[in-house]
C-alpha cells in the first residue's frame, strides 16, 4: 500500500475534527450558554466549523441548499437546545496536542488559520470584491489537513525540510514527493467525504496552488492570496514557515499590490487583537492531555 | 524580579531591568529589532509589521510600532528617555521572511531596507543580522549582557 493509501485510509476513520477541550467543553456549558457566545467560539475555530458544517449538511434541516458558513449553520440550528444537542452528537469530542509535524500548538494553529480568513475576507474588502459569505469559512478550514497530516510529516520532517532548502522544493510539494499527498489535498478530500460543499472543499484542497483548478473561483483566489498574507504577517507560524509559492496569476486577476497588501495586513492585524482571547482559552496549558 | 516580556506584532516592549528577557515569536516578513545600550544595560525590542507609515496613516498615529520607520525611531526615543545613551545604542535585527520566490510583495526585503535607510540617515550601524529566507523566527534579548538570540526551526543562534 502507498503512504497515500495508507494515509487516506487512516483518515476514513476520522469522524470529528480536533479542537481545544477547553472550548470545546464551553460549548455544553450550562443552559444559560447563549447563541452570541457559542457562535464567537465555533467561527473563529477551524476544527469547531467543519465539525459543525458536517453535522448540519448532513441532517434534515439543511436539505434546501448546502450551508456555507458556522452562522447560516448556527440560524439552521435555531436555539441552543438544538444547538447542543447537535454539537454533542460529534462537534466536540476531541482534544489536540501539539501539530505534530508542523510543530503548531493549537494556540497556533488557531491562530494562523483565523488570520487566514480574516485576511481573506479583508482582501476582498480592500479590492471592492462583492466576495461571497463563505471566504472567511473557506480561509479558516484552509489549513485544515494539517491536523490529519502533522503525525506522518513529523515522522518524515527531516527528509522534508532537506527537500524544501537543499532541493528548494515548496513545502507542499515536497509532502507531496515524500508522502503522497499534501494537506491541501488532504483537507478538501476529508471536507468532501464529510459532505462539506464543493464551494468550500475545492478552496481547500487547491488554496496552495489554485493554478491547478481549471475553474475560475474568486473565493479560492482571495483564500490563497489571505493565506499567504498570514503567512507573511507571521500569526502562528510552524516549520512549514512561508515555503509556499504565491502564484503570479491569482495576484494579476486579483489586482492586488503590495501598496493594497500593506493596508490589508495593517486591518487584519489590529482586528486581531479583538480575538486574543479566544485564543489562550486554546494555549498549551488547557490542551495537553 | 525577573520577567520575560512578550512582543506581540506592531508592538515594542523595554526594559531596565538587567535580570529581564524581550522575546518575540513567529518573525515572518515581520522585522524585530533588538535595541541595547551596553554600560546602562538597558534595551528594548520591537516587532514591525510593514516598511513604513506610509502604507497606513491613521494607523501610524493609533500605533507607530506597526512601521520599522517610527517603531524603531519611538524605541530609540523612550530608551532615551530611560537613561540610555544614543551614541552607545547597539542594533541588531532578525526576520524580514519571504514567500518562496516571491518578488511581487516583497514585504521582508521591504522591511528591512527601511530599516538600513533609517540607520543611515542616522548615522548608525547594524550590528548584526539575520534576515531573509522563508524561515520563521524567534527573537530574545537578554537584558544583562544585551546577548541577543535567534531560534529557529529548533536551533538556537547568537546573533
Amino acid at each position: 500500500m502507498s503512504r497515500r493509501d495508507e494515509i487516506l485510509l487512516a483518515c476514513e476513520k476520522v469522524v470529528a475534527m480536533p479542537t481545544c477541550v477547553r472550548k470545546a467543553g464551553a460549548l455544553l456549558d450550562g443552559p444559560e450558554t447563549d447563541l452570541a457566545r457559542l457562535s464567537r467560539i465555533i467561527e473563529h475555530d477551524p476544527g469547531l466549523t467543519a465539525n459543525l458544517l458536517k453535522v448540519v449538511n448532513a441532517s434534515d434541516l439543511a436539505s434546501d441548499r448546502p450551508v456555507l458558513t458556522a452562522r447560516e449553520a448556527l440560524d439552521v440550528l435555531r436555539s441552543p437546545e438544538v444547538l447542543r444537542f447537535f454539537i454533542s452528537t460529534g462537534v466536540a469530542p476531541y482534544y489536540v496536542h501539539v501539530i505534530a509535524g508542523y510543530d503548531q500548538a493549537p494556540s497556533q494553529f488557531l491562530q494562523h488559520s483565523t488570520t487566514v480568513a480574516i485576511a481573506s475576507r479583508e482582501l476582498a474588502a480592500a479590492l471592492k470584491l462583492d466576495a461571497p459569505g463563505h471566504v472567511y469559512t473557506a480561509g479558516l478550514l484552509s489549513g485544515i489537513g494539517k491536523l490529519l497530516l502533522g503525525a506522518y510529516v513529523q515522522v518524515d520532517l527531516r527528509q522534508i525540510l532537506h527537500m524544501v532548502f537543499d532541493e528548494g522544493m515548496a513545502f507542499d510539494r515536497a509532502e507531496d514527493r515524500m508522502l503522497g499527498i499534501n494537506h491541501a489535498e488532504l483537507g478538501g478530500i476529508v471536507l468532501e467525504r464529510w459532505g462539506l460543499p464543493d464551494a468550500l472543499t475545492r478552496v481547500v484542497c487547491h488554496h496552495l496552488r489554485p493554478d491547478e483548478y481549471e475553474g475560475r473561483d474568486v473565493v479560492l483566489d482571495l483564500v490563497h492570496v489571505g493565506n499567504v498574507l498570514a503567512k507573511m504577517i507571521g500569526v502562528g507560524l510552524g516549520a512549514d514557515g512561508l515555503n509556499y509559492e504565491v502564484s503570479p496569476s491569482v495576484v494579476e486577476r486579483l489586482g492586488v499590490t503590495s501598496a493594497i497588501l500593506d493596508r490589508v495586513s495593517a486591518e487584519v492585524v489590529v482586528e486581531l487583537q479583538s480575538l486574543w482571547d479566544l485564543f489562550l482559552e486554546c494555549s498549551d496549558d488547557f490542551c495537553n492531555l | 524580579m525577573n520577567n520575560t516580556h512578550v512582543v506581540g506584532i506592531s508592538d515594542m516592549k523595554l526594559s531596565t531591568n538587567p535580570g529581564d528577557v524581550i522575546v518575540t515569536y513567529s518573525l515572518g516578513s515581520c522585522l524585530g529589532v533588538t535595541v541595547y545600550d551596553p554600560k546602562a544595560r538597558i534595551g528594548g525590542m520591537v516587532h514591525c509589521l510593514l516598511p513604513t507609515a506610509a502604507a497606513a496613516k491613521e494607523k501610524a498615529r493609533a500605533n507607530p510600532f506597526m512601521f520599522v520607520n517610527t517603531g524603531v525611531a519611538m524605541t530609540v526615543r523612550r530608551l532615551v528617555d530611560l537613561g540610555a545613551d544614543k551614541n552607545r545604542l547597539v542594533f541588531k535585527a532578525a526576520g524580514g521572511a519571504n514567500m518562496r520566490k516571491d518578488r511581487i510583495f516583497d514585504t521582508g526585503v521591504r522591511n528591512f531596507n527601511a530599516l538600513m535607510k533609517l540607520l543611515e540617515r542616522n548615522g548608525r550601524l547594524l550590528t548584526a543580522k539575520d534576515v531573509g529566507g522563508t524561515i520563521p523566527r524567534t527573537l530574545f534579548l537578554y537584558l544583562d549582557t544585551g546577548r541577543v538570540v535567534v531560534r529557529s526551526l529548533g536551533k538556537e543562534s547568537d546573533l
